[in-house]
């Protein structure tokens, strides 16, 4: 298979669950404890597409949260590939933090391919994005899911939806 | 001015103990070329030559090498955190690692506190958020059961003064009925003894008619079950019945009665006549009823589509407080001594708001009462004559012509007995039945000329059985007598409909005409 690698960031406000999504894709771990990250963490991980043959490596960059990208934050997103869009179901403002930061990154790094992750599905009660509303946000990425870290649904469809995108897009780019 | 050499060596030396660099030259293809320092700490002990330094620096994808740039805070796979400088120098780059551990875990430990509290605020404003719409919801709701209390209220007090009327008002014809039976039936009572009884008893038991239609209609209005009938009919022949009936009951008392009927008023109006007479027997009886000496006049004007009924008595008037507990339920005013249901005006201030009207009343003690009605009523421009129903006289239309047979279906033998007697004397061939589902073997097995059909009665039920009959073939009259109220849709199984107690006349014509 042919091996490619990949640099994708995880973007999107605090505490709305981007570690703990990409250590459930990752570890297919969970922690309930919240531990802000500084900077930006690295980790990797490889999917294998047969069908493609290809075997896609992911460098997944986790960069801090934030709802307004400044000149640090842009180094770190030097040279991505995929971008993974990162809101809060229980709280509507970070839907308005995601749609920020995809303005300002298509801005500054023209379309890149994406994806938008609403996270915390698993509770119900605090959720507090209509379905009209995801859909308005959904319609400005090639795909969206609600997706919950702490029981694993739709994060690995995500990430594999991600990889799929950069594997079309390097492609169409050869 | 130049820092002596002793303190740049001691900088020096503090600088590369905290942060001990490894620093990796690379060329273009990402291959290392040289290196200096230990990188064991950030999981670079060795670095395997000739190979793309990308493979055990996956940090490294994607970052053009071409340009000095600083990456701070980069925190590897094995737990490390990096400050990254990119040096570039010719078609090379050197990548300097330093070791920012200490620096990121103070950090991190700010920024940790932060954003706890910056999620807690936003779960407190998520919390007060609830709060309100809880609060909001709670005064909805307290609103809800204040209107419901309300009402339970309402009905409570209506329920208390209809208990205190019916102690009254409904005991003393009932004991008048007892009484004057018992009297009736004592041995030696002579026949004058025995029709003033009868008469006593007829009497008592037509007014408790009127009270229980009384109640029954106040419990139709509260229930929204009254719907009006409009239809075009003559206002004048109206108020002559009204005066036609009134006129007399006011002669017994001593009392004059007049009428007064605006020259312009409409020949021909559109409204529900049977509820606007009511209203004008409503305030006209009672008029009466409370006058002793005077009179009573009624006055009648159309202007603008309004008709304006105006009841005046000379009687004892009404307090100001007393003026609005006589239009609520069961209430009489000052009047105590007066006999009633107390719902005369209640019903008549609802039948007025049913159709669009309002009732105004001017009253002061010793000075008499004015009661004028209100309603929107538009002339009719049909100028021609209204339906009159006319009915065949009793006298000569009740008496069978040829031999007919009358199944009656009644559980209570009373009324059959009482139908009998007047069916037999009409001429009629009868047979009976206290069950409707054995009525309807009997009908289909007899084939009698007419059906006379109680609803509440055992087996299916009246309507049930009037049905059945109409799909199993039967298609002569089936005339509904009953106290049950019916629907409109339920009243389709019937020829004809009655609610006792019918008039004995009036029942015997519909039989005739419809046999006949």
């Amino acid at each position: 298979m042919i091996p490619l690698t990949s640099k994708v960031c995880v973007v999107g406000d605090f505490a709305v669950g981007k570690t703990s999504v990409i250590e459930r894709f990752v570890t297919n771990q969970f922690s309930e404890k919240y531990l802000s990250t500084v900077g930006v963490k690295i980790d990797t991980k490889e999917i294998d597409f047969p069908e493609r043959g290809v075997a896609h490596k992911l460098v997944i960059w986790d960069v801090a949260g934030s709802d307004k990208f400044g000149a640090t934050e842009f180094a770190y997103l030097r040279g991505a590939s995929g971008y993974m869009y990162v809101a809060d179901g229980t709280r509507p403002a970070t839907l308005i933090a995601v749609e920020q930061l995809h303005r300002q990154i298509t801005d500054k790094f023209g379309p890149v391919p994406s994806v938008l992750l609403v996270n915390k599905r698993d509770l119900v009660a605090d959720w507090e994005v209509s379905d009209s509303r995801f859909d308005k946000l959904a319609s400005k990425f090639p795909r969206a899911y609600r997706t919950s870290a702490k029981t694993g649904d739709d994060v690995d469809r995500a990430f594999t939806r991600i990889a799929e995108l950069v594997i079309d897009d390097e492609l169409r780019g050869a | 001015m130049r820092l002596p050499d002793t303190v740049v060596s001691y900088l020096q030396d503090e600088f590369l103990s905290e942060t001990r660099p490894f620093c990796l030259l690379i060329d273009r293809k990402y291959r290392p070329v040289d290196s200096w320092g230990d990188g064991g700490w950030c999981g670079l002990a060795s670095i395997v030559p000739a190979a793309d330094v990308r493979e055990q620096m996956p940090f490294l994808v994607g970052i053009p090498i071409d340009a000095k740039q600083r990456l701070e805070f980069l925190e590897m796979p094995a737990g490390c955190v990096v400050n990254m400088h990119l040096l570039p120098d010719n078609d090379q780059c050197y990548v300097i690692l330093l070791d920012a551990s200490a620096d990121h875990a103070a950090i991190q430990a700010r920024q940790q506190s932060v954003n706890e509290l910056r999620l807690m605020q936003s779960r407190q404003h998520r919390l007060i958020g609830r709060q309100r719409e809880l609060i909001s919801d709670l005064v909805e709701a307290k609103s809800e059961l204040d209107h419901h209390r309300r009402e339970a209220e309402r009905i409570s007090e209506n329920k208390s003064r209809f208990i205190a009327m019916m102690s009254h008002e409904f005991r003393t014809p009932l004991a008048s009925i007892i009484n004057y039976a018992e009297l009736a039936r004592e041995a030696g009572s002579d026949s004058n003894h025995i029709q003033k009884s009868i008469e006593t008893i007829s009497r008592s038991a037509r007014h408790l008619t009127s009270l229980v239609e009384a109640v029954l209609d106040d419990a139709s209005l509260d229930a929204g079950e009254v719907e009006l009938l409009e239809c075009d009919f003559e206002i004048h022949a109206l108020l002559s019945d009204m005066a036609a009936m009134m006129a007399p009951m006011a002669a017994e008392k001593g009392l004059s009665f007049a009428t007064f009927v605006d020259p312009d008023m409409p020949k021909l109006i559109h409204a529900d006549e049977v509820r606007l007479r009511q209203i004008l027997i409503n305030l006209l009886g009672n008029a009466v009823k409370f006058t002793h000496e005077g009179g009573v006049k009624l006055t009648a004007t159309h202007n603008q589509g309004r008709l304006v009924v105006t009841v005046s008595d000379s009687g004892p008037g009404i307090s100001i407080e007393d003026q609005e507990r006589v239009f609520r339920a069961f209430e009489r005013g000052g009047n105590r001594g007066e006999t009633g249901a107390g719902l005369g005006l209640t019903i008549t201030l609802r039948l007025v708001e049913l159709m669009g009207g309002e009732v105004s009343l001017d009253s002061m003690p010793g000075e008499g009462c004015t009661v004028s009605v209100h309603l929107p009523v538009v002339a009719s421009d049909d100028t021609t004559s209204p339906t009159v129903q006319v009915l065949p006289t009793p006298s000569d239309d009740t008496i069978a012509s040829k031999a007919l047979s009358i199944l009656i279906c009644d559980d209570d033998e009373d009324m059959i007995a009482l139908i009998e007697h007047y069916l037999h004397r009409s001429g009629y061939g009868l047979i009976t039945s206290a069950n409707s589902s054995e009525a309807i073997e009997k009908v289909l097995k007899y084939d009698p000329d007419l059906v006379l059909m109680d609803c509440n009665v055992p087996g299916v039920g009246g309507v049930v059985a009037a049905n059945v009959l109409r799909e199993r073939g039967y298609t002569r009259p089936i005339v509904a007598l009953t106290a049950s109220k019916l629907s409109e849709k339920q009243k389709l199984a019937f020829t004809h409909f009655f609610r006792k107690p019918a008039p004995m006349q009036e029942l015997l014509t519909v039989i005739k005409r419809l046999t006949h």
